[in-house]
């Protein structure tokens, strides 16, 4: 039980700590949201005078706002209510309710990509540990060379082959906005799934390389215990030893590099976001830092670092279950 | 967890991922059509990224409102255009007067309208139009004040405290006009989200998601003949960035988008449905933080050195290796001499030098008692000719035009460094007053006249010391001559005694050079005239053609027409 309890406090401070970080740094930022729109609306041949910036201020309520510290508790009690603001650039709209629209298609993307390449890696890495000197584990360095690369530049190639050269895949969004509506219709999911092919293999593609070497090198350390030589001894089939006795070993390290890949899945991609004009939120974390939309930016990196605390909890929680040594020595 | 349930546990990831495998393999075939039962549909791209949030307020001008709500939803009572001189065109007004003193303004609006609704639209509309953004100071961006009054359902009077004719196109030209029925009713217009739009445009709202909205054509609109839409409907998208957009407009799935594209001849050579126009948009300058007296600090505070640069520099090569050879020559009364060209009154202003003349520049900086160096670079007081600007990181063309600039005035003993910086910081250090030099352009203002530039760009009552903000008189100039011409171009309404005023500004600026011309910054936009046709061409600016243009874009799209049948 007080192994439960130092972690849930610890998880409190943390969190405490995160949510203040989120409310100082948008404030250390230089410039603000008016100066921005008015440089856009110059740009975009809209009339500006000295009355527009009066005017600005009074409908995006930026002119006064009190000190930091009454806008520090401000910000605190609006969080316990659940409320993020409203968001400058889509004003009137909620930082919720912008952020629920963009949501959803980073879990799906980013998410399953993690997952597909988590799994993906971490079989093929027992596979190569398991049989030393194959051809799997000659694959490793292609992999872990892939990954080297850098993400921009493999998925603009991949751009450049597969929807510019040969239109195979689609270039840019989430779904075929022409032919179908969001909603659940297999229509929509399939077209969904075809738009988020490519930006999900380079995902996949990169970050294999890292799953696959370290669950490789775990089961070669593994396989050189003495509880393993003692299962082989005992007979036992090699695909009982494999599994239950060097890879439920073996992944450990790695199941816990998932939790923090999987907590920051929320943070989306904003390289991937950018180069497939995907609609998640790392482009809207984008455009909100672009405009200086504080409200937007405190929500998005609110739910980046609970997201990313609550990974870790559960993983430190699920560690205890599955491996009872870290439970004892707390 | 025991064998068995690890093993199913395993197969069922592995079932699984299978799927979705097969899932994919299977639509990769998807169908991509653009026409819905046999009705055109054109596809335009207005620079939005992401995901859109419904909001068809047109009294806004956050940037919020979807762009089409002005002028494709509702419409002003005159349009005002941009690209070329011409006179206001009326749209839902059909006559205006002012009286000899500029204080009242007399409307008559055009009969027959009705909203989609089906109620009719009348005078009373637009005098409540009119109260409301008075009666709202978060939505009057002119800070004026006004009284507005229908005398009957096809006059409306705005009576004005002082002389306003300045405010003319603002109030014509700039301000949507909203039933009363719907908008008496709502408590706070600014932040109404308004999902259902009712207006007068050609175009109604047809269906909405967050990645795309399709607007269709408005059955019971007020035109006839060439002033009906004739394109069925138009769905707006949003791409993350220029090389999605490319590949758009390559593969035809775009009709209509405005993007700088340094490929762009060779992308029209390829593929013979596509069509671009350059138009004029803006003057590129070097904004000089000039004013000494108003706390500026460093060498560009000397009208010299900003002569100097003014000569130094060779505008063709940055024309051609910044803009690929897109850009027009500027003028150096600071106008777009194919859209301002009569109002230039001395032609020796029209025209800036094309190519460097160092010896001149050389000759300016010593007739202001600077000495050359031993290291080349000019000195005056101990005070060594270096100077610093800023320039927006990413915005490709000026950090070209920034590198450039720094080999061509070494020439003429100035050092110069790049200083290249974020958006938002580039920003606060021009209405800030804390930068030497800036790399900007001079935007034009409610309409094509000067006056809006000079009394933005120039005006005292514009600026504030460094260090407090200024509102769009950055470089802090304040000259007692150009306020008084300024002043005296407000007071009256006829050209002649306004170029006269022109005249004079003209010769101070030239003279003062606080914003150093450079050329005029051209808008490319791209057509694809496979679906429709009768788009803005070179030679018939009928409107400003860029997609992202508030009231323009319903002068284009009821202007176009299918291309077949």
């Amino acid at each position: 039980m007080r192994f439960y309890l130092q972690k849930v406090l610890f998880y409190v401070v943390a969190l405490w700590f995160a949510v203040t970080l989120n409310f100082l740094i948008p404030r250390l930022m230089p410039g603000n949201p008016v100066d921005v729109l008015i440089s856009k609306m110059g740009a975009a041949g809209q009339p500006v005078t000295p009355a527009t910036r009066k005017a600005l201020e009074i409908q995006l309520g930026t002119g006064g706002g009190g000190n930091w510290f009454g806008q520090y508790g401000q910000y605190l009690n609006d969080l316990i209510h659940g409320n993020l603001g409203v968001s400058l650039v889509n004003y009137p709209a909620t930082v919720t309710h912008v952020i629920g629209q963009a949501l959803p298609w980073t879990i799906a993307l980013i998410g399953l990509s993690t997952v597909i390449a988590f799994l993906l890696g971490v079989g093929l890495g027992m596979f190569a540990g398991w049989r030393r000197g194959s051809w799997l584990d000659n694959l490793i360095p292609a992999t872990t060379v892939l990954q080297a690369v850098p993400y921009f530049w493999l998925a603009l190639i991949l751009v450049l082959f597969l929807t510019r050269w040969h239109q195979w895949f689609p270039y840019a969004g989430g779904y075929d906005v022409a032919s179908t509506m969001p909603g659940v219709s297999l229509r929509f999911v399939g077209s969904a799934i075809y738009y988020g092919f490519l930006p999900a293999c380079t995902i996949v593609i990169s970050s294999i390389g890292g799953w696959m070497l370290g669950m490789r090198n775990m089961m070669v350390a593994t396989l050189s215990e003495d509880y393993v030589v003692a299962a082989e001894a005992k007979g036992l089939r090699p695909r009982r030893v494999r599994l239950t006795y060097a890879a439920r070993n073996a992944v450990l390290p790695s199941l816990s590099g998932f939790a923090i890949s999987l907590g920051f899945v929320v943070a989306g991609s904003i390289v991937t976001e950018q180069v497939f004009s995907y609609p998640g939120v790392g482009q809207l974390l984008w455009t909100s830092v672009s405009n200086n939309d504080y409200a937007l930016m405190q929500g998005i990196f609110l739910v980046i670092s609970l997201s990313v605390l609550a990974a870790n909890l559960i993983v430190d929680l699920l560690y205890a279950l599955i491996d009872p040594r870290t439970r004892a020595r707390a | 967890m025991s064998l068995s349930k690890k093993r199913l546990f395993l197969g069922a990831t592995a079932l699984a991922a299978a799927a979705a495998l097969v899932l994919t393999g299977c639509s990769s075939d998807g169908s991509s059509g653009n026409s819905s039962g046999g009705a055109t549909t054109i596809t335009l791209f207005n620079g939005s990224v992401g995901n859109f949030t419904e909001n068809f307020n047109p009294l806004l001008s956050t940037g919020a409102e979807l762009q089409p709500s002005q002028g494709v939803l509702y419409e002003t009572l005159f349009y005002y255009n941009m690209a070329r001189a011409q006179k206001p065109v009326p749209v839902l007004g059909t006559a205006y007067s002012w009286n000899a003193d500029g204080t009242q303004l007399t409307i008559t609006t055009r009969s027959g309208v009705t909203w989609t609704d089906g109620q009719p639209f009348t005078a009373k509309d637009v005098a409540f139009t009119f109260t409301l953004f008075q009666k709202n100071p978060g939505l009057n961006t002119t800070g004026a004040t006004w009284t507005a009054t229908a005398t009957n359902d096809n006059t409306v009077v705005l009576t004005f405290p002082s002389t306003s004719f300045t405010l003319e196109p603002q109030l014509l030209g700039n301000m949507a006009m909203v039933p009363e029925h719907i908008w008496s009713k709502i408590a706070d217009p600014a932040k109404e989200t308004n999902t259902s739009p009712v207006g007068t445009g050609p175009y109604k709202l047809k269906s909405f998601s967050a990645q795309s909205y399709v607007l269709t054509r408005n059955p019971t609109y007020w035109g006839t003949g060439d002033e009906a839409p004739k394109v069925e409907n138009v769905r707006y998208i949003s791409l993350a960035n220029a090389d999605a957009a490319t590949s758009a407009l390559e593969s035809g799935q775009i009709d209509w988008m405005g993007s700088y594209l340094p490929t762009l001849k060779n992308i029209i050579k390829q593929h013979p449905n596509l069509s671009y126009v350059n138009t004029p948009d803006s003057v590129t300058d070097i904004v000089a933080c000039s004013n000494a007296a108003l706390g500026c600090t460093g060498p560009q505070t000397d009208p010299a050195v900003r002569q100097a640069i003014y000569y130094a520099m060779d505008r063709t090569q940055l024309n051609t290796q910044a803009v690929a050879g897109f850009a027009e020559p500027a003028s150096a009364a600071l106008l777009v001499p194919s859209v301002n060209g009569d109002n230039i009154v001395d032609q020796a202003n029209a025209s800036l030098p094309q190519t460097a003349d160092v010896a001149k520049a050389k000759s300016v900086l010593e007739a202001a008692g600077w000495k050359l160096g031993g290291n080349g670079y000019y000195s005056k007081g101990g005070q060594e000719l270096d100077l610093s600007v800023n320039v927006v990181t990413g915005w490709t063309d000026y950090d070209t035009d920034c590198t450039l600039l720094q080999g061509q005035l070494k020439p003429a003993g100035i050092k110069l460094s790049v200083n290249q910086v974020a958006q938002n910081a580039w920003s606060q250090a021009e209405v800030s007053g804390k930068f030497q030099l800036s790399l900007n352009s001079i935007n034009p203002g409610a309409s094509p006249s000067p006056y809006f530039i000079y009394n933005n760009y120039l005006s005292t009552s514009n600026t504030a010391k460094a260090g407090e903000s200024a509102t769009t008189n950055v470089s802090r100039y304040s000259n007692p001559t150009v306020d008084a011409a300024i002043k005296d171009v407000a007071s009256t309404n006829d050209p002649a005694k306004q170029k006269v005023d022109y005249g004079v500004i003209q010769a101070q600026i030239v003279k003062d050079m606080p914003y150093i011309p450079i050329y005029v910054n051209q808008a490319l936009t791209q057509f694809n005239n496979s679906r429709a046709t009768g788009w803005p061409t070179q030679d018939n600016l009928y409107a400003f053609p860029e997609p992202w243009k508030a009231w323009d874009n319903g002068i284009v799209l009821k202007a176009i027409r299918p291309a077949k049948g």
